[in-house]
């Protein structure tokens, strides 16, 4: 057996790792750049929703007196604004596209490959979402300009804020993926993730501030992943916050990262197993 | 008239292969459940922290809701699915199809395609705006459902010549789907009295995409609030418009055909 | 005694496939009680191939080449039987396998369609762990052979389909596997560009001793790059052995073509006639007495053209195929 034939020496596994994300994150960059008008249309689409929810709070808080549960009319202009910041932050590969992804043949290449699924996803959305910031700050300033929002972070509340929506992306990603599983049993797994993104809108904070939820789903929202993609990084910016609950809301990020994590590699074994089984 | 026999004819093979599916019986009714129940939901919390949103009380407001849903509901059952198949037919260069048959192509293109299943949605709105209408103190009488009638009759024309509009300009910017899911976003405005937005944002939502017209001013109808002067601009507004985008319609097509030469 | 690169022992595959009837009371029925047909892919093949080798694996649409190719690459599961690659059990998919094979599939897109070539190779180099100096030489050499320079620059999704099977084909050869499963790599493209990848392919097999597997529909792919070939028809290995003695085996004939001066002559004495054009003829004739008559043909014959030819290896697989069943 010639000694040309001998596999080439490998980098470091981290090394590598990060290599990739790097790589990956400037080519989504410079493909979504390309899709610029697609993307501001989008974005543009996504804020009639908290548009509306504001419209609507506010005029009852200032018929009851300025606040209700105290909150102010300025301060649910914040939150709604600030939403739309996190909305984007945690738009990521969803079950939707794993429907795509099947049936157009690719997931075949990337199996072929020895890089856990996840690294693809996760790393291709983490570079555009550089592209949708950059988009959304006009998008920012003209709300702001309208809604008057009432917005004094300190510095902390800031770092907090910024580490918390890469928390929030990622807890997303993992049950996001997890019921992307669905996918391989099913074709019409758009109506359970339908009910997945019914029951996030009420428990996550993306209808209201769950400040303004009866006690029960409050407390509800507090053992569910829900609460982390969505409110806590909205309230880390917007309201006043201990140091303590800042850093504890970061720690649950973690953890449910964690849960979705282990969840999603199940999901996953029992999808592959399927996918082999049944055929590419 | 031969042409609303073709239309029927369409229509009737539209369902039938729509039939076949019968799953989607129980996914839509499933999907129209959860848009029912986070409406509701949305609902009892705006009415848990107040009596009234705009002088609107909660079972007028539910009886909004239900207009809404049934007019989404009419919307996805026979207006989208044929400014797609439009969209789409423009995009790729298949048009020609629908333009070398004897009849009056825009009454062809707007009826060809029916998503017979999205039916549960208007049913669903139409339960929503009676269970509404048992709580509104003031009694309903004929006059009232007749106008009802009326006015949405007119909302329905208005969404349609909003979407047609929209799609005809696929002609000259053959990106515009990207405006249509826009749609969406701000139809969902309608679940609200159009006196809650501020005054540009309620003059968009009225005029620039008529959602006001065609959802608050028949749920208005029903709950004592028209007034006259309303309804006639409706009118006028919904005759305007259907008139320019027939114009429309002939203009653009006059521009493909000479593309395409 | 070294082991031989890819070693596959009693494989089998059986796909369920659900049944249904058409009506609404059987898709209710199907709710409960699942209808399924057994689709018997791949029956208890056996095979060695050693290092260094292409084999290439032939069959009608159906007879089992793809998935025999796919359980081997990892990506479907074998229902029983043993298959083992450069040692591994491929349905493991341990990433040390990975890293030492490619799958190229036909028609098939693996490179991100927004962004360069070039681009997507830097993925494969982070992706399969490569250093730099490897990589850029691997890279060189790949995209000199070929000849694809100026397409690595542009956009995938602006290059043709010959153009992306080049391409593509760079990419998943950038960390020299030491195994190739090529399926259908030259379906849709055209002659010269089936011919450049047929070179490319043998030029590599020759650079980097790799093994390479290759399905396809074109004799002349097989003809030009296997000595040896796999026969599989029905998930059934009919014949697995050199390309040369397969005709041997099932087609033990030669064809000889006549032009002749006098085209009513009587030829059914001298073999199997195949075809009759005015004073042409194509006779089919047994190998052992081809020269016996080709010599009685010369000279009872006004014979203006003679030549003698093997029989063309597509009708020696439709021959072993019309044995088969």
């Amino acid at each position: 057996m010639s000694s040309r034939a001998a596999p080439l020496p490998e980098e470091g596994r981290l090394r590598s790792l990060v290599d990739f994300y790097g790589t990956q994150m400037r080519t989504s960059v410079v493909a979504q750049l390309q899709y610029r008008v697609a993307n501001y249309f989008y974005m543009v689409g996504m804020v009639a929703e908290p548009v509306i929810y504001l419209v609507v709070w506010s005029t009852i808080a200032r018929q009851h007196g300025g606040a209700i549960n105290g909150i102010t009319a300025g301060q649910f202009a914040a939150y709604y604004i600030v939403w739309t910041l996190v909305r984007n932050m945690n738009i990521v590969f969803g079950a939707p596209f794993w429907e795509w992804r099947i049936r157009e043949g690719r997931l075949a290449g990337d199996l072929l490959r020895p890089l856990n699924i996840l690294h693809y996803d996760l790393a291709y959305f983490a570079g555009w979402k550089f592209v949708v910031v950059a988009m959304w700050l006009p998008i920012a300033i003209a709300l702001s300009a309208v809604f008057h929002p009432d917005l004094h972070p300190s510095a902390l509340q800031i770092v907090v804020f910024i580490v918390a929506i890469w928390g929030a992306y990622l807890v997303r990603s993992m049950f996001q993926a997890t019921i992307g599983m669905l996918n391989f049993w099913t074709t019409r797994g758009a109506a359970v993730f339908d009910l997945y993104m019914a029951t996030e809108m009420l428990l996550s904070g993306r209808l209201v501030p769950l400040r303004l939820m009866p006690g029960w789903v409050q407390t509800l929202a507090d053992f569910l992943p829900f609460k982390w993609t969505f409110g806590f990084p909205i309230e880390s910016l917007v309201s006043d916050m201990s140091t303590r609950s800042l850093l504890l809301g970061l720690g649950a990020q973690v953890m449910w990262t964690a849960i979705g994590y282990v969840l999603f590699t199940f999901a996953w074994r029992a999808a592959i197993k399927r996918f082999s089984a049944v055929g590419a | 008239m031969n042409t609303l026999r073709v239309a029927w004819l369409y229509f009737k093979v539209g369902v039938m292969n729509e039939l076949q599916y019968r799953v989607n019986f129980f996914v839509q009714l499933f999907q129209s459940l959860i848009q029912v129940g986070t409406g509701l939901v949305m609902l009892s919390l705006v009415y848990s922290h107040t009596t009234e949103l705009n002088g609107w009380k909660e079972s007028e407001l539910l009886s909004l809701l239900g207009v809404q849903i049934l007019l989404g509901g009419f919307i996805h059952t026979f207006i989208q699915p044929n400014m797609e198949l439009l969209m789409q037919d423009v995009q790729q260069g298949t048009l020609d199809y629908a333009l070398t048959k004897p009849e009056d192509a825009q009454i062809l293109v707007s009826v060809r395609q029916v998503r017979i299943w999205q039916i549960v949605e208007v049913i669903s709105g139409l339960v929503l705006l009676i269970v509404g209408l048992t709580g509104v103190e003031t009694s309903i009488g004929v006059v009232d459902a007749l106008v009802f009638a009326f006015a949405l009759g007119i909302g329905g024309v208005l969404v349609y010549c909003f979407w047609l509009i929209l799609t005809i300009g696929a002609f000259w910017v053959v990106r515009i789907e990207h405006v249509l899911e826009l749609f969406e976003g701000v139809y969902q405005t309608g679940r609200w009295p159009v006196g809650v937005y501020p005054g540009w944002l309620r003059y968009s939502v009225t005029f620039l995409v008529p959602v006001a017209f065609a959802v608050t001013v028949p749920a208005e109808a029903l709950t004592s609030r028209l007034h006259w002067p309303t309804l006639a601009l409706s009118v006028g507004f919904g005759i305007v418009l259907f008139g320019f985008t027939r114009w429309f319609w002939r203009f653009g097509l006059r521009n493909y055909s000479g593309a395409s030469a | 005694m070294p082991e031989s690169v890819v070693h596959v022992n009693e494989l089998t595959k059986i796909f369920k496939v659900p049944e249904r009837d058409p009506g609404l009371r059987a898709a209710a029925k199907a709710l409960v009680h699942r209808k399924t047909r057994e689709v018997h892919a791949v029956e208890a093949i056996s095979f060695d191939i050693e290092p260094g080798e292409v084999v290439g694996f032939l069959g009608p649409n159906g007879a089992g080449k793809t998935t025999t190719l796919k359980m081997l690459a990892g990506l479907l599961y074998p229902t029983s039987g043993e298959a083992r690659v450069l040692g591994h059990v491929p349905s493991r998919r341990e990433k040390d396998y990975l890293r030492r094979m490619t799958m190229v599939m036909g028609n098939r897109n693996q490179l991100q369609w927004d962004i360069p070539a070039l681009d997507s190779f830097e993925l494969y180099r982070a992706i399969y762990r490569l250093r730099r100096e490897d990589y850029l030489a691997m890279r060189d050499e790949l995209v000199e052979l070929l000849d694809v320079g100026d397409l690595v620059r542009k956009p995938v999704r602006n290059l043709s389909l010959g153009e992306r099977m080049k391409v593509e084909i760079v990419g998943s050869l950038l960390h020299r596997p030491q195994v190739l499963f090529l399926d259908e790599p030259t379906i849709g493209l055209d002659v010269t560009m089936q011919k450049r990848i047929r070179t490319f392919v043998a030029e590599y097999n020759k650079r980097h001793g790799a093994t390479v597997l290759l399905t396809s529909h074109y004799m002349a792919d097989v003809e030009a790059l296997c000595k040896r070939v796999i026969v599989i028809h029905h998930g059934r290995i009919l014949f697995d052995g050199a390309l040369a003695s397969l005709a041997n085996e099932f087609a033990a004939y030669k064809t000889i073509g006549v032009l002749l001066e006098n085209g009513n002559a009587e030829l059914d004495g001298y073999g199997e006639v195949i075809s009759r054009d005015g004073d042409r003829a194509i006779l089919r004739v047994p190998k052992a007495e081809t020269s016996r008559v080709a010599a009685r043909l010369l000279s009872e014959h006004e014979v203006l053209d003679l030549t003698i030819e093997e029989p063309p290896i597509e009708d020696v697989i439709e021959m072993v195929f019309a044995q088969s069943r």
